[in-house]
């Protein structure tokens, strides 16, 4: 890790007085271009960077409102638990239903039918063994028995089936008018986030060095320098493409999960029950670090959601949605 | 299945001297048309390549031990030189969760499989006395040669951030294509090339000679399930390989020649291709998983001294796996983005094939009911084979649920379900057919006591691997990481020394492998007693040379 | 079965036929391979699979639902490399089922070289694919921009008033037009 942190380090003593003069409103074509282009190491630098400029812009003056405190996350909530043997706590309302699917339905019955098979096979190895049972018979067909073993799975699988079938309904279901849609961009190797509704300009999030998330009191690996605010309670559509190759958006505790496809947009709607940050990981191997492009939701009360919007320079839904989208916000400012 | 009584008076003794004459030894096996030959061949081989692929696995399992980059940076090392970056230590990883990934599904499992029991025992167990076709069968082998050199070799060529093809074994575009610059990622696709190729001519191979080289009164439903099992296999083969030879060779234009297909930029489309990897990927796991359920009916019915329960269910129960095998591929495309509809048929479809699998599972316990059993190695293994599968199959159930894989998807709950269908039902397949055909192919008797314990350590080692993957998946996991939150660190412990436990196993198989071979007792022509009614136990231990020279006859 | 065995020569004979049915079938199966690529086109265009839009000529008249408004959400990206600034007019427009409509994007060359790009394109939720239509768009041939060149593209749509009676469809409030602009390199012929 030390190797990383001294790169970061070169990256920001290189980067940042350019950044500053191409100023914060071309930090998208920025982040779109310069990672595939420049080498690896120079992409971290360049990532870095730009965050590095965030707190400058917090700074300046022409910044009104301030952004609510970032959060600290909770331990169990939307993160994985040391030695955890269940799925995680569930945050939205489709999570719910998924998970009541296997934590009711589907784990019981695919214990019942393993011990079940187990039991069986312990009753004729003890049963029927040389010593107990000497003369082995010589049937080999009974077609009751064949019938039963053949219908009872289908019925079993149709009862699966039903409620599956309408959780996945749910899952898809599009998301009505009003929701907030955000637009996700994975690249290699970090995420970019768009409001386009707000006129919040496309900002990204890189993983947090190790002594970094330590300081924070945050999981390291799962911990992003700049998190995807969004509101609790509102539907909430993510409009999700790729930019280099493909990636996955993937947040377990809200049963999200979406590969970011380059070329073409998929779409996620779901809704955020209670305020917290949850955590997640790029689910679809994307190259060498794959592994360390983490995802963090913050979710915030509706008012502090506008307020962090306003303190992005952007407008609230209504006050200019039908407007170009192109304002001269500042580069978010987290951290 | 009827008994067969075979008419093998040619076979030893009278003819010994004609029979049993073999060709030098370069000739012998390096030019072979001796379908014996080439499948112990093709048995070495896979062995070689079990060794190198879990040795990857074990490299993998010390990384995973602990949260935090142990090793990977020095392994860099020595593929990327000594100043290796970390980036390139990233890389390393997946070069070799790649390399593990093609290493067992092309060059271990297959090769041992079909390769090495649908050689040495397809033809005899239909009474034919050889392939339908050796020499042809000479040349599958010898070309799986150069395609495990390319791939090993592509490890030292660039494919991108560092040495090696870190694709995945998936290889999908567009990592594959814009993502991995070099030629190492050509070398592979290459290597998969040829591997199928000699995949093809093998099924080629086996249908031929299973449709037409069968003994007089061998009709197809008196086939024993094992033939059967390589039938259907063979099928798939012909079926899947030359999709997955037709999106791959689109691949490697796309890299070299500036085609599109796969490339949104020229109208391509990136999900295409994992449309078409799919629609080869879903047969391959049943082509891998196929002969190791005609292995344990072979076997079932040996020890249980009975016939196989519901003989044609069991071999139409794996047509039917084929066949609805080539129409659930997209359960593996559940978060890509499909439309709703599209996941709802996918999901119906895939939990279809459960029905077929529980009619094996239940036949195959029916058949024990009733019978006398001993418990030799190879019922044990295939007892073990049994149980663990079904684990494996209704973890299947659940992942097949659209709406539920959209959190398992590219977990480790993922990798724990494919371990255990193939890691430990596969394996543990092939090490019910090896115990159960090591006397027949050698001539001499493997340890009891030895086998017996590789199984238990094997057992042991296994389950603590990868059960807990399944615990890691649940939690949220994801695949194709070497490093993890404090919070896996549990789980990813016992699995690693699980590892440790598994290889321990493994050590015991090869010190009974060199200790029958060189001081094993001798074996007789049929060591199973009545139990063992197929028609390679008519032989003698090994059999000779040539065999058949008189077609036997079956009533 | 034949009681008698088949003679050498017989199953030689029988041997080679059966291998070269299963080569055709081998070599049928790679065929279809590498035809998977005009059919899984022709299947998306369609069914409008993957949200592929459709396409109509001008003169299509298509009757307006009147009463029922849809929004619909434009997106924009440019490829890595691609030197250019494109984004929609306006991010989002609400529209009558069954109406022409035109959206406006905008381009510019950031570059001092001329560039041309072609774009992908699809729409969501996905299922809603077979009910876009597009009458007129940039999309559909290359676009050369010169140094500096800034320019406004239109799209002339519809949205199929059939899309009000298809129950995949019944949640269906907004669809996103989103466009991927890629450089177009000499030696990248369209596959």
């Amino acid at each position: 890790m030390e190797k990383v942190k001294s790169l970061v380090l070169a990256g920001l003593l290189a980067f940042a007085p350019a950044l500053a003069m191409n100023g914060p409103a071309l930090a998208q074509q920025n982040a779109a271009v310069a990672a595939p282009a420049a080498g690896n190491e120079t992409t971290a630098a360049a990532d870095s960077a730009s965050n590095a400029a965030a707190p400058a812009a917090e700074a300046a003056p022409a910044e009104k409102v301030a952004a609510p405190p970032r959060m600290k996350p909770t331990l169990g909530i939307g993160m994985p638990m040391p030695g955890e043997i269940t799925l995680q706590k569930q945050f939205s309302p489709t999570g719910h239903t998924a998970r009541w699917l296997h934590d009711v339905m589907l784990l019981p019955i695919i214990t019942i039918i393993s011990i079940f098979v187990l039991v069986l096979m312990l009753y004729v190895m003890v049963r029927f063994r040389r010593s107990a049972n000497p003369t082995p018979s010589k049937t080999s067909h009974n077609t009751v028995i064949e019938v039963i073993w053949t219908v009872v799975p289908v019925v079993i699988l149709l009862v699966i089936a039903v409620p599956s079938i309408g959780l996945l309904a749910d899952q898809y279901k599009p998301a009505p008018k009003d929701a907030l849609t955000v637009k996700v961009t994975g690249y290699q190797w970090y995420w970019g986030y768009e409001y386009p509704d707000n006129g919040v300009p496309e900002f990204v999030s890189n993983m947090l060095p190790k002594e970094k998330a330590e300081a924070n009191g945050e999981p390291y690996l799962l911990a992003p320098d700049n998190r995807l605010v969004l509101p609790v309670g509102r539907p909430i559509k993510l409009i999700i493409t790729g930019a280099d190759v493909i990636h996955s958006f993937a947040v377990p505790s809200l049963w999200v999960k979406m590969d970011a496809v380059p070329g073409r947009l998929n779409e996620k709607s779901f809704t955020i029950e209670k305020p917290g940050v949850y955590y997640g990981q790029c689910s679809e191997l994307c190259g060498a670090r794959h592994g360390f492009m983490p995802i963090a939701i913050e979710a915030l009360e509706p008012a502090q959601f506008d307020q962090w919007v306003l303190s992005q320079g952007g407008k609230l839904k209504g006050a200019g949605t039908a407007t170009t989208a192109q304002p001269a916000a500042p580069a978010p400012a987290k951290i | 299945m009827t008994t067969i009584t075979a008419d093998h008076h040619g076979d030893h003794a009278h003819e010994h001297h004609d029979a049993d004459h073999k060709p030098a030894f370069f000739q012998r096996w390096f030019m072979s048309t001796n379908h014996k030959d080439i499948g112990t061949l093709y048995l070495i081989f896979a062995i070689i390549a079990g060794i190198i692929g879990g040795a990857i696995s074990g490299l993998m399992r010390a990384e995973l031990a602990a949260p935090g980059i142990q090793y990977l940076q020095t392994w860099a090392q020595f593929s990327d030189g000594p100043e290796a970056t970390l980036d390139q230590a990233y890389h390393l990883w997946n070069v070799l969760i790649t390399a593990h990934g093609l290493i067992m599904v092309f060059f271990m499992v297959m090769p041992a499989m079909i390769g090495g029991f649908g050689n040495w025992f397809v033809p005899i167990m239909i009474g034919a006395p050889d392939m339908a076709f050796p020499r042809m069968n000479n040349i599958s082998f010898w070309l799986l040669i150069p395609a495990f050199a390319l791939l090993l070799g592509s490890t030292f060529f660039p494919g991108g951030t560092g040495n090696g093809a870190g694709t995945g074994w998936t290889v999908y575009a567009p990592l594959s294509t814009s993502g991995s610059a070099g030629p190492a990622v050509d070398m592979a696709i290459l290597s998969l090339h040829i591997a199928g190729a000699s995949s093809i001519l093998g099924a080629i191979n086996f249908i031929t000679t299973i449709l037409n080289m069968r003994a007089p009164g061998m009709t197809l439903h008196k086939m024993p399930l094992f033939v059967w099992s390589v039938l259907v296999t063979a099928f798939l083969l012909l079926l899947a390989l030359p999709v997955l030879a037709a999106a791959i060779t689109m691949l490697l234009t796309d890299r070299n020649f500036g085609t599109t297909f796969y490339d949104a930029a020229g109208g391509g489309d990136p999900e295409l291709y994992q449309h078409l990897f799919w629609f080869f990927g879903h047969p391959e796991v049943y082509i891998m998983i196929l002969p190791g359920f005609g292995i344990i009916s072979q076997i079932v019915s040996t020890f249980s001294r009975k016939p196989v329960f519901g003989y044609l269910g069991m071999a139409y129960a794996m047509v039917a796996i084929g066949v609805v095998g080539f129409v659930v591929w997209a359960h593996h495309m559940f978060t890509t983005g499909m439309s709703v509809n599209v996941k709802m048929y996918f999901t119906a479809a895939t939990m279809v094939i459960a029905v077929p699998t529980g009619i094996k599972i239940f036949s195959w316990i029916a058949t024990i009911w009733g019978g006398s059993i001993t418990y030799k190695t190879p019922m044990v293994w295939a007892l073990g084979f049994i149980f663990l599968f079904t684990v494996g199959g209704v973890t299947g159930v659940v992942l097949a649920n659209g709406g539920v894989d959209d959190v398992l998807h590219d977990t480790y709950y993922v990798v724990a379900h494919f371990h255990y269908v193939l890691s430990l039902g596969a394996v543990f397949g092939l090490f019910a057919g090896f115990y159960y055909w090591f006397p027949k192919m050698s001539g001499r008797m493997y340890n009891e006591f030895l086998g017996h314990l590789h199984f238990w350590v094997f057992f042991v080692g296994v389950n603590m691997l990868f059960f807990p993957m399944h615990f890691l998946g649940l939690s949220g996991m994801p695949r194709r990481y070497p490093d993890y939150p404090e919070a896996f660190a549990y789980w990813n412990k016992v699995a690693s020394h699980g590892y440790e436990i598994m290889a321990a196993g493994m050590l015991i198989f090869f010190v009974n492998l060199v200790w029958s071979l060189v001081a094993g007792k001798k074996a007789e022509g049929n060591p199973w007693g009545e139990g063992a009614t197929t028609l390679e136990w008519t032989l003698s231990s090994p059999p000779p040379f040539h065999q058949f020279e008189t077609l036997p006859v079956i009533d | 079965m034949a009681s008698l065995p088949p003679s050498p020569f017989d199953r030689d004979r029988r041997n080679r036929r059966t291998m070269i049915g299963m080569a055709i079938v081998g070599l049928v199966m790679l065929g279809l391979g590498f035809a998977s690529v005009p059919l899984y086109r022709i299947f998306c265009e369609r069914t409008g699979f993957g949200g592929t839009t459709q396409r109509a000529s001008a003169d299509v008249l298509v009757r307006e639902a009147v009463g029922h408004r849809m929004s619909i959400r434009f997106d924009s990206n440019v490829a890595p490399g691609m030197p250019w600034q494109f984004r929609p007019e306006h991010p989002t427009q609400t529209v009558t089922v069954g109406a022409r409509n035109m959206a406006i994007f905008l381009a510019r060359n950031m570059s001092d070289k001329p560039v041309t790009g072609t774009a992908s394109f699809n729409v969501t939720p996905l299922q809603a694919g077979a009910y876009f239509t597009k009458i007129q768009c940039f999309c559909f041939t290359q676009q050369t921009l010169q140094p500096g060149e800034a320019v406004r593209m239109p799209v002339i749509y519809y949205v199929d008033p059939k899309i009000l009676t298809d129950s995949d469809n019944k949640d269906t409030q907004e669809i996103t037009l989103s466009y991927t602009f890629y450089p177009v390199e000499q030696d990248k012929k369209p596959s």
